[in-house]
Protein backbone atom coordinates (compact mmCIF):
# COMPACT_ATOMS: atom_id res chain seq x y z
CA UNK A 1 0.00 0.00 0.00
CA UNK A 2 2.66 2.23 1.22
CA UNK A 3 4.82 1.43 -1.80
CA UNK A 4 2.17 2.11 -4.53
CA UNK A 5 1.43 5.81 -2.78
CA UNK A 6 5.09 6.18 -3.63
CA UNK A 7 4.78 5.74 -7.19
CA UNK A 8 1.76 7.41 -7.56
CA UNK A 9 3.79 10.46 -6.04
CA UNK A 10 6.28 9.66 -8.61
CA UNK A 11 4.20 9.24 -11.14
CA UNK A 12 2.63 12.91 -9.98
CA UNK A 13 6.25 14.32 -10.37
CA UNK A 14 7.16 12.66 -13.54
CA UNK A 15 3.78 13.73 -14.90
CA UNK A 16 4.81 17.74 -13.97
CA UNK A 17 8.39 17.18 -15.36
CA UNK A 18 7.38 16.31 -18.74
CA UNK A 19 4.99 19.16 -18.83
CA UNK A 20 7.22 21.68 -18.09
CA UNK A 21 9.72 19.79 -20.33
CA UNK A 22 6.92 20.18 -23.23
CA UNK A 23 6.82 24.21 -22.73
CA UNK A 24 10.23 24.27 -22.84
CA UNK A 25 10.23 22.16 -26.25
CA UNK A 26 7.66 24.65 -27.38
CA UNK A 27 9.93 27.87 -26.69
CA UNK A 28 12.90 26.23 -28.46
CA UNK A 29 10.59 25.06 -31.13
CA UNK A 30 9.11 28.48 -31.50
CA UNK A 31 12.57 30.05 -31.55
CA UNK A 32 14.05 27.76 -33.78
CA UNK A 33 11.81 27.99 -36.24
CA UNK A 34 12.42 31.84 -36.55
CA UNK A 35 16.07 31.51 -37.37
CA UNK A 36 14.77 29.02 -39.71
CA UNK A 37 12.96 31.38 -41.44
CA UNK A 38 15.43 33.80 -41.89
CA UNK A 39 17.62 31.03 -43.74
CA UNK A 40 13.99 30.39 -46.26
CA UNK A 41 14.11 26.81 -45.16
CA UNK A 42 12.45 24.58 -46.64
CA UNK A 43 10.58 23.29 -43.92
CA UNK A 44 9.31 26.73 -43.00
CA UNK A 45 7.87 27.25 -46.62
CA UNK A 46 5.87 23.63 -46.55
CA UNK A 47 4.72 24.62 -42.91
CA UNK A 48 3.01 28.07 -44.33
CA UNK A 49 1.79 26.09 -47.56
CA UNK A 50 0.01 23.63 -45.23
CA UNK A 51 -1.77 25.72 -42.84
CA UNK A 52 -2.75 28.19 -45.94
CA UNK A 53 -4.69 24.99 -47.51
CA UNK A 54 -5.76 24.22 -44.41
CA UNK A 55 -6.92 27.63 -43.42
CA UNK A 56 -7.73 28.59 -46.80
CA UNK A 57 -11.77 27.26 -47.18
CA UNK A 58 -12.50 28.66 -43.30
CA UNK A 59 -11.46 31.94 -44.46
CA UNK A 60 -13.40 31.85 -48.30
CA UNK A 61 -16.55 30.76 -46.03
CA UNK A 62 -16.45 33.81 -43.41
CA UNK A 63 -15.51 36.15 -46.37
CA UNK A 64 -18.34 35.22 -48.17
CA UNK A 65 -20.76 37.26 -46.17
CA UNK A 66 -18.26 40.17 -45.82
CA UNK A 67 -18.13 40.81 -49.42
CA UNK A 68 -21.81 40.62 -50.20
CA UNK A 69 -22.29 43.25 -47.56
CA UNK A 70 -19.37 45.12 -48.99
CA UNK A 71 -20.29 44.85 -52.80
CA UNK A 72 -24.00 46.56 -51.14
CA UNK A 73 -22.29 49.12 -49.21
CA UNK A 74 -20.34 49.85 -53.01
CA UNK A 75 -23.68 49.62 -54.69
CA UNK A 76 -25.58 52.51 -52.85
CA UNK A 77 -22.40 54.20 -52.78
CA UNK A 78 -21.89 54.31 -56.36
CA UNK A 79 -25.53 55.26 -56.95
CA UNK A 80 -25.14 58.23 -54.87
CA UNK A 81 -21.92 59.39 -56.60
CA UNK A 82 -23.17 58.92 -60.23
CA UNK A 83 -24.05 61.61 -61.65
CA UNK A 84 -20.58 63.17 -60.69
CA UNK A 85 -18.76 60.40 -62.00
CA UNK A 86 -21.05 60.84 -65.32
CA UNK A 87 -19.50 64.04 -65.65
CA UNK A 88 -16.05 63.63 -64.91
CA UNK A 89 -16.00 60.54 -67.45
CA UNK A 90 -17.41 62.54 -70.12
CA UNK A 91 -14.46 64.91 -69.69
CA UNK A 92 -11.94 61.85 -69.47
CA UNK A 93 -13.64 60.62 -72.32
CA UNK A 94 -13.08 63.45 -74.60
CA UNK A 95 -9.18 63.34 -73.78
CA UNK A 96 -9.42 59.72 -74.38
CA UNK A 97 -10.70 60.52 -77.72
CA UNK A 98 -7.28 62.48 -78.69
CA UNK A 99 -4.78 59.94 -76.75
CA UNK A 100 -6.37 57.37 -78.94
CA UNK A 101 -5.76 58.68 -82.24
CA UNK A 102 -2.57 60.06 -81.26
CA UNK A 103 -1.72 56.14 -80.20
CA UNK A 104 -2.67 54.69 -83.02
CA UNK A 105 -0.37 57.11 -85.17
CA UNK A 106 2.27 56.00 -82.54
CA UNK A 107 1.47 52.21 -82.81
CA UNK A 108 1.83 52.21 -86.86
CA UNK A 109 4.90 54.06 -86.89
CA UNK A 110 6.27 51.61 -84.09
CA UNK A 111 5.13 49.09 -86.05
CA UNK A 112 7.65 50.27 -89.70
CA UNK A 113 10.34 51.06 -86.62
CA UNK A 114 10.81 47.86 -85.75
CA UNK A 115 9.90 46.23 -88.97
CA UNK A 116 13.22 48.07 -89.78
CA UNK A 117 15.38 47.15 -86.88
CA UNK A 118 14.62 43.31 -87.36
CA UNK A 119 12.97 43.79 -83.50
CA UNK A 120 12.03 40.76 -82.12
CA UNK A 121 8.68 41.79 -80.28
CA UNK A 122 8.29 40.00 -76.08
CA UNK A 123 6.81 37.11 -75.27
CA UNK A 124 3.33 37.66 -74.65
CA UNK A 125 1.96 37.47 -71.28
CA UNK A 126 -0.92 35.30 -69.25
CA UNK A 127 -2.47 36.39 -66.54
CA UNK A 128 -5.70 35.17 -64.40
CA UNK A 129 -7.68 37.08 -62.22
CA UNK A 130 -7.71 35.87 -58.34
CA UNK A 131 -10.07 36.84 -55.63
CA UNK A 132 -8.60 38.26 -52.20
CA UNK A 133 -9.79 36.54 -49.09
CA UNK A 134 -7.70 37.58 -46.53
CA UNK A 135 -5.10 40.72 -46.23
CA UNK A 136 -2.71 40.32 -42.96
CA UNK A 137 -4.33 41.09 -39.46
CA UNK A 138 -1.91 43.49 -37.79
CA UNK A 139 0.16 46.48 -38.06
CA UNK A 140 3.06 44.35 -39.24
CA UNK A 141 3.11 43.32 -42.34
CA UNK A 142 1.25 43.65 -45.51
CA UNK A 143 -0.06 40.96 -47.44
CA UNK A 144 -3.29 39.27 -49.18
CA UNK A 145 -4.40 35.60 -49.14
CA UNK A 146 -6.25 34.94 -52.52
CA UNK A 147 -8.07 32.26 -54.37
CA UNK A 148 -6.21 30.84 -57.30
CA UNK A 149 -8.14 27.17 -57.93
CA UNK A 150 -6.40 24.84 -59.91
CA UNK A 151 -4.28 27.45 -62.21
CA UNK A 152 -1.04 26.86 -62.06
CA UNK A 153 0.86 29.83 -60.19
CA UNK A 154 4.61 29.96 -59.57
CA UNK A 155 6.40 31.86 -56.45
CA UNK A 156 7.99 35.14 -57.57
CA UNK A 157 4.79 35.91 -60.20
CA UNK A 158 3.88 39.15 -60.35
CA UNK A 159 0.84 40.63 -58.68
CA UNK A 160 -1.11 43.99 -60.78
CA UNK A 161 -4.09 46.08 -59.91
CA UNK A 162 -6.21 47.33 -62.79
CA UNK A 163 -3.14 50.04 -62.67
CA UNK A 164 0.22 49.00 -61.90
CA UNK A 165 2.21 46.49 -59.40
CA UNK A 166 1.28 45.89 -56.33
CA UNK A 167 3.06 43.16 -55.26
CA UNK A 168 4.76 39.48 -56.04
CA UNK A 169 3.39 35.84 -55.30
CA UNK A 170 5.16 34.53 -51.84
CA UNK A 171 3.68 31.06 -51.18
CA UNK A 172 1.50 28.98 -53.12
CA UNK A 173 -0.32 26.23 -51.98
CA UNK A 174 -2.44 23.82 -53.72
CA UNK A 175 -5.65 26.11 -54.29
CA UNK A 176 -4.60 29.82 -52.57
CA UNK A 177 -1.81 31.50 -52.93
CA UNK A 178 -0.13 34.29 -50.55
CA UNK A 179 0.69 37.85 -52.09
CA UNK A 180 3.50 39.88 -50.64
CA UNK A 181 2.64 43.95 -50.84
CA UNK A 182 4.98 46.24 -51.74
CA UNK A 183 4.38 48.14 -48.71
CA UNK A 184 5.61 44.82 -46.74
CA UNK A 185 9.32 45.11 -45.22
CA UNK A 186 10.03 41.66 -46.99
CA UNK A 187 9.37 43.27 -50.19
CA UNK A 188 12.58 44.58 -52.41
CA UNK A 189 12.29 45.76 -56.26
CA UNK A 190 14.55 47.19 -58.38
CA UNK A 191 12.92 50.34 -60.16
CA UNK A 192 13.67 53.41 -62.02
CA UNK A 193 12.32 56.79 -62.46
CA UNK A 194 10.88 56.81 -65.88
CA UNK A 195 11.48 60.48 -66.73
CA UNK A 196 15.47 60.39 -66.00
CA UNK A 197 16.19 56.52 -65.81
CA UNK A 198 17.38 56.97 -62.83
CA UNK A 199 17.82 53.59 -60.79
CA UNK A 200 16.96 52.38 -57.28
CA UNK A 201 15.41 49.75 -55.21
CA UNK A 202 11.47 50.11 -53.65
CA UNK A 203 11.78 49.25 -49.81
CA UNK A 204 8.58 48.05 -48.53
CA UNK A 205 8.39 49.58 -44.88
CA UNK A 206 4.70 48.52 -43.74
CA UNK A 207 3.85 51.77 -43.87
CA UNK A 208 0.94 52.79 -47.13
CA UNK A 209 4.29 54.50 -48.54
CA UNK A 210 7.16 52.46 -49.50
CA UNK A 211 10.87 54.11 -50.41
CA UNK A 212 13.07 54.08 -52.90
CA UNK A 213 16.32 53.44 -51.40
CA UNK A 214 20.12 53.41 -52.96
CA UNK A 215 19.85 55.96 -55.92
CA UNK A 216 22.25 57.96 -57.16
CA UNK A 217 22.75 61.40 -54.59
CA UNK A 218 23.09 63.32 -57.77
CA UNK A 219 19.95 61.79 -59.35
CA UNK A 220 17.55 64.14 -60.52
CA UNK A 221 14.56 63.00 -58.91
CA UNK A 222 11.70 65.38 -58.65
CA UNK A 223 7.95 64.95 -56.78
CA UNK A 224 5.49 63.41 -59.11
CA UNK A 225 8.18 61.29 -61.01
CA UNK A 226 6.53 58.30 -62.59
CA UNK A 227 8.16 54.84 -60.84
CA UNK A 228 8.77 52.15 -62.94
CA UNK A 229 10.39 48.42 -62.37
CA UNK A 230 13.81 48.38 -64.15
CA UNK A 231 13.88 44.72 -64.92
CA UNK A 232 16.86 44.03 -63.29
CA UNK A 233 17.05 40.87 -61.64
CA UNK A 234 14.57 39.19 -63.99
CA UNK A 235 11.85 38.44 -61.41
CA UNK A 236 10.08 41.91 -63.09
CA UNK A 237 9.46 43.02 -66.37
CA UNK A 238 11.11 46.54 -67.09
CA UNK A 239 8.55 49.65 -67.69
CA UNK A 240 5.81 48.17 -65.21
CA UNK A 241 4.26 51.11 -63.57
CA UNK A 242 4.72 51.22 -59.50
CA UNK A 243 3.57 54.80 -57.85
CA UNK A 244 4.75 58.53 -57.76
CA UNK A 245 7.74 59.62 -55.78
CA UNK A 246 5.49 61.89 -53.34
CA UNK A 247 8.45 63.00 -51.02
CA UNK A 248 12.34 63.54 -51.40
CA UNK A 249 14.07 63.49 -48.02
CA UNK A 250 17.33 65.00 -46.93
CA UNK A 251 18.90 61.80 -46.86
CA UNK A 252 18.20 60.57 -50.19
CA UNK A 253 15.69 58.26 -49.85
CA UNK A 254 12.03 58.76 -51.66
CA UNK A 255 8.42 58.46 -50.58
CA UNK A 256 6.53 56.20 -53.23
CA UNK A 257 2.99 56.49 -53.24
CA UNK A 258 1.54 53.90 -54.79
CA UNK A 259 -0.17 54.57 -58.25
CA UNK A 260 -3.25 51.59 -56.41
CA UNK A 261 -5.26 52.03 -54.30
CA UNK A 262 -3.99 48.98 -52.20
CA UNK A 263 -6.56 49.00 -49.41
CA UNK A 264 -9.45 48.93 -52.06
CA UNK A 265 -9.00 45.96 -53.97
CA UNK A 266 -10.88 43.16 -54.60
CA UNK A 267 -9.59 41.01 -57.67
CA UNK A 268 -5.84 40.69 -58.59
CA UNK A 269 -4.10 39.83 -62.11
CA UNK A 270 -1.55 37.30 -60.95
CA UNK A 271 0.92 37.54 -64.68
CA UNK A 272 3.30 35.12 -66.00
CA UNK A 273 6.14 37.32 -68.15
CA UNK A 274 8.12 34.02 -68.68
CA UNK A 275 10.86 35.39 -66.57
CA UNK A 276 13.00 33.82 -64.26
CA UNK A 277 12.12 32.53 -61.22
CA UNK A 278 12.59 34.26 -57.42
CA UNK A 279 15.59 32.04 -56.27
CA UNK A 280 17.31 33.25 -59.89
CA UNK A 281 16.56 37.28 -59.01
CA UNK A 282 17.60 37.13 -55.11
CA UNK A 283 21.27 35.37 -55.95
CA UNK A 284 21.68 38.14 -58.79
CA UNK A 285 20.74 40.64 -56.64
CA UNK A 286 22.93 39.17 -53.74
CA UNK A 287 25.80 39.08 -55.95
CA UNK A 288 25.33 42.95 -57.15
CA UNK A 289 25.07 44.06 -54.03
CA UNK A 290 28.57 42.08 -53.04
CA UNK A 291 29.94 43.49 -56.32
CA UNK A 292 28.97 46.94 -54.64
CA UNK B 1 -20.53 2.69 -21.14
CA UNK B 2 -21.79 4.18 -24.40
CA UNK B 3 -22.73 6.74 -22.53
CA UNK B 4 -19.81 7.37 -20.71
CA UNK B 5 -17.30 7.63 -24.06
CA UNK B 6 -20.35 10.35 -25.45
CA UNK B 7 -19.35 12.31 -22.28
CA UNK B 8 -15.64 11.98 -22.79
CA UNK B 9 -16.66 12.90 -26.42
CA UNK B 10 -17.53 15.72 -25.23
CA UNK B 11 -15.76 16.89 -22.98
CA UNK B 12 -12.90 16.86 -25.32
CA UNK B 13 -14.52 18.93 -27.57
CA UNK B 14 -15.47 21.03 -25.01
CA UNK B 15 -11.35 21.74 -24.04
CA UNK B 16 -10.88 22.96 -27.80
CA UNK B 17 -13.62 25.59 -27.64
CA UNK B 18 -11.49 28.19 -26.45
CA UNK B 19 -8.64 27.40 -29.10
CA UNK B 20 -11.38 27.34 -31.92
CA UNK B 21 -13.44 30.22 -31.14
CA UNK B 22 -9.68 32.06 -30.74
CA UNK B 23 -8.92 31.22 -34.22
CA UNK B 24 -12.30 31.50 -35.78
CA UNK B 25 -12.46 35.51 -33.98
CA UNK B 26 -8.66 35.86 -35.95
CA UNK B 27 -9.64 35.00 -39.15
CA UNK B 28 -12.56 37.29 -39.08
CA UNK B 29 -10.34 40.00 -37.86
CA UNK B 30 -7.95 38.85 -41.17
CA UNK B 31 -11.36 40.05 -43.13
CA UNK B 32 -10.40 42.65 -46.28
CA UNK B 33 -11.61 45.60 -45.11
CA UNK B 34 -11.02 47.64 -48.37
CA UNK B 35 -9.58 50.82 -46.12
CA UNK B 36 -5.89 52.05 -45.23
CA UNK B 37 -7.69 53.85 -42.16
CA UNK B 38 -9.37 50.93 -40.82
CA UNK B 39 -6.61 48.47 -41.73
CA UNK B 40 -3.87 50.59 -38.99
CA UNK B 41 -6.93 50.25 -36.10
CA UNK B 42 -7.17 45.93 -36.56
CA UNK B 43 -6.85 44.78 -33.37
CA UNK B 44 -4.48 41.97 -32.13
CA UNK B 45 -7.14 39.98 -31.57
CA UNK B 46 -4.46 36.76 -30.60
CA UNK B 47 -3.23 38.53 -27.88
CA UNK B 48 -6.65 39.26 -26.61
CA UNK B 49 -8.03 35.81 -26.71
CA UNK B 50 -4.85 33.99 -25.19
CA UNK B 51 -4.96 36.57 -21.97
CA UNK B 52 -8.58 35.85 -21.69
CA UNK B 53 -8.84 32.39 -21.99
CA UNK B 54 -5.66 32.01 -20.08
CA UNK B 55 -6.91 34.31 -17.20
CA UNK B 56 -10.09 32.50 -16.80
CA UNK B 57 -9.56 28.69 -18.41
CA UNK B 58 -6.17 27.93 -17.54
CA UNK B 59 -6.91 23.87 -17.07
CA UNK B 60 -7.81 23.79 -20.92
CA UNK B 61 -5.94 27.11 -22.41
CA UNK B 62 -2.03 26.27 -22.09
CA UNK B 63 1.33 26.51 -24.22
CA UNK B 64 -0.09 24.47 -26.68
CA UNK B 65 -3.37 26.46 -27.72
CA UNK B 66 -1.26 30.09 -27.82
CA UNK B 67 1.57 28.32 -29.88
CA UNK B 68 -1.06 27.15 -32.44
CA UNK B 69 -3.10 30.78 -32.65
CA UNK B 70 0.82 32.20 -32.92
CA UNK B 71 1.61 29.70 -35.72
CA UNK B 72 -1.41 31.06 -37.35
CA UNK B 73 -1.09 34.50 -36.68
CA UNK B 74 2.62 34.24 -38.80
CA UNK B 75 1.06 32.77 -41.85
CA UNK B 76 -1.58 34.80 -41.80
CA UNK B 77 0.72 38.24 -41.13
CA UNK B 78 3.58 37.50 -42.57
CA UNK B 79 6.14 37.89 -39.36
CA UNK B 80 8.67 35.48 -39.19
CA UNK B 81 7.38 32.12 -38.82
CA UNK B 82 7.48 31.36 -34.92
CA UNK B 83 7.89 35.13 -34.16
CA UNK B 84 3.99 35.33 -32.84
CA UNK B 85 3.91 31.74 -31.49
CA UNK B 86 7.14 33.03 -29.32
CA UNK B 87 5.13 36.00 -28.01
CA UNK B 88 2.25 34.45 -27.45
CA UNK B 89 3.73 31.81 -25.25
CA UNK B 90 5.67 34.39 -23.51
CA UNK B 91 2.10 36.10 -23.11
CA UNK B 92 0.68 32.64 -21.25
CA UNK B 93 3.54 32.76 -19.13
CA UNK B 94 3.40 36.16 -17.88
CA UNK B 95 -0.54 35.93 -17.33
CA UNK B 96 0.09 32.75 -15.61
CA UNK B 97 2.47 34.37 -12.52
CA UNK B 98 -0.78 37.15 -11.35
CA UNK B 99 -3.62 34.80 -12.84
CA UNK B 100 -4.61 34.09 -9.10
CA UNK B 101 -4.98 37.91 -8.35
CA UNK B 102 -5.98 38.83 -10.91
CA UNK B 103 -9.12 36.32 -11.33
CA UNK B 104 -10.15 37.81 -8.01
CA UNK B 105 -10.00 41.31 -9.12
CA UNK B 106 -12.50 43.47 -10.83
CA UNK B 107 -12.93 43.66 -14.75
CA UNK B 108 -11.37 47.33 -14.75
CA UNK B 109 -8.17 46.23 -13.30
CA UNK B 110 -7.66 42.82 -15.33
CA UNK B 111 -8.02 45.62 -18.37
CA UNK B 112 -5.62 47.80 -17.28
CA UNK B 113 -3.07 45.01 -16.66
CA UNK B 114 -3.87 43.94 -19.79
CA UNK B 115 -3.10 47.26 -21.47
CA UNK B 116 0.46 47.02 -19.85
CA UNK B 117 0.97 43.12 -21.37
CA UNK B 118 -0.24 44.20 -24.65
CA UNK B 119 2.12 46.90 -24.47
CA UNK B 120 5.27 44.85 -23.60
CA UNK B 121 4.27 42.47 -26.21
CA UNK B 122 3.57 44.49 -28.95
CA UNK B 123 6.93 46.62 -28.51
CA UNK B 124 8.76 43.53 -27.93
CA UNK B 125 7.86 42.36 -31.00
CA UNK B 126 8.73 46.00 -32.65
CA UNK B 127 12.15 45.06 -31.42
CA UNK B 128 12.38 41.59 -32.82
CA UNK B 129 10.99 42.57 -35.84
CA UNK B 130 13.78 45.73 -36.37
CA UNK B 131 16.30 43.08 -35.36
CA UNK B 132 15.14 40.18 -37.80
CA UNK B 133 15.12 42.67 -40.79
CA UNK B 134 17.76 45.32 -39.23
CA UNK B 135 15.55 48.00 -40.31
CA UNK B 136 13.39 50.81 -38.27
CA UNK B 137 10.22 50.73 -37.98
CA UNK B 138 7.71 53.06 -37.47
CA UNK B 139 6.45 52.96 -33.85
CA UNK B 140 3.15 54.79 -35.10
CA UNK B 141 0.91 52.36 -37.10
CA UNK B 142 1.77 49.74 -33.83
CA UNK B 143 0.68 52.68 -31.27
CA UNK B 144 -2.48 52.85 -33.46
CA UNK B 145 -2.64 49.04 -33.36
CA UNK B 146 -2.08 49.10 -29.97
CA UNK B 147 -5.06 51.73 -28.83
CA UNK B 148 -7.14 49.82 -31.30
CA UNK B 149 -6.46 46.10 -29.23
CA UNK B 150 -6.91 47.82 -25.87
CA UNK B 151 -10.65 49.49 -27.03
CA UNK B 152 -11.65 46.17 -28.27
CA UNK B 153 -10.61 43.74 -25.27
CA UNK B 154 -14.65 44.65 -23.37
CA UNK B 155 -16.19 43.09 -26.38
CA UNK B 156 -14.08 40.69 -27.33
CA UNK B 157 -14.09 39.58 -23.69
CA UNK B 158 -17.43 39.70 -23.60
CA UNK B 159 -17.80 37.29 -26.50
CA UNK B 160 -16.01 34.95 -24.81
CA UNK B 161 -17.67 35.60 -21.18
CA UNK B 162 -20.97 34.52 -23.35
CA UNK B 163 -19.04 31.43 -24.95
CA UNK B 164 -17.43 30.13 -21.72
CA UNK B 165 -21.29 30.33 -19.51
CA UNK B 166 -22.72 28.90 -22.67
CA UNK B 167 -20.76 25.54 -23.64
CA UNK B 168 -18.07 25.20 -20.82
CA UNK B 169 -18.32 23.78 -17.64
CA UNK B 170 -18.25 26.44 -14.75
CA UNK B 171 -15.06 27.24 -13.66
CA UNK B 172 -14.64 30.95 -12.36
CA UNK B 173 -17.93 32.86 -11.24
CA UNK B 174 -16.66 36.51 -12.39
CA UNK B 175 -15.13 35.62 -15.82
CA UNK B 176 -15.45 39.12 -17.32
Amino acid sequence: MKQRKVWLIRFGELKVFFRRLFVVLLFLTAFLTILLSRVDSLIVSAVDKVIIDVTGPVMQVLEFPARTMHQAYTYFYDISHIYAENKQLRSENKQMMILQNKVRTLEVENQLLARLLNYVPPQEVSYMSARIIAESGDNFAHLLLVYIGDEAVRKGQVVLSNESVIGRVDTVGEHFAKIILITDINSRIPVLIERTRARGILSGNNTAIPEMIFTRSNADIQVGDVVVTSGVGGLFPSGLPIGFISAVNEDGSMKVEPMADISRLEYVRIVDYGLAGENEFSEDFTESNDAK
Amino acid sequence: MPNKKHEQLLAFACERIPLLISLLLIFLFFMPLNSVQFNYFRPSVGIICVYYWRLNRQLIFGYFSAFIIGLMLDVYGSTPLGLNALLLLLLVAITTMPSQYLRTSSFSVRWLIFGFICMAIMLLKWLLLMLYFWHFLSLTEIMLGYFSTVMFYPLIATLNVWIAQKFLPPENIDEL
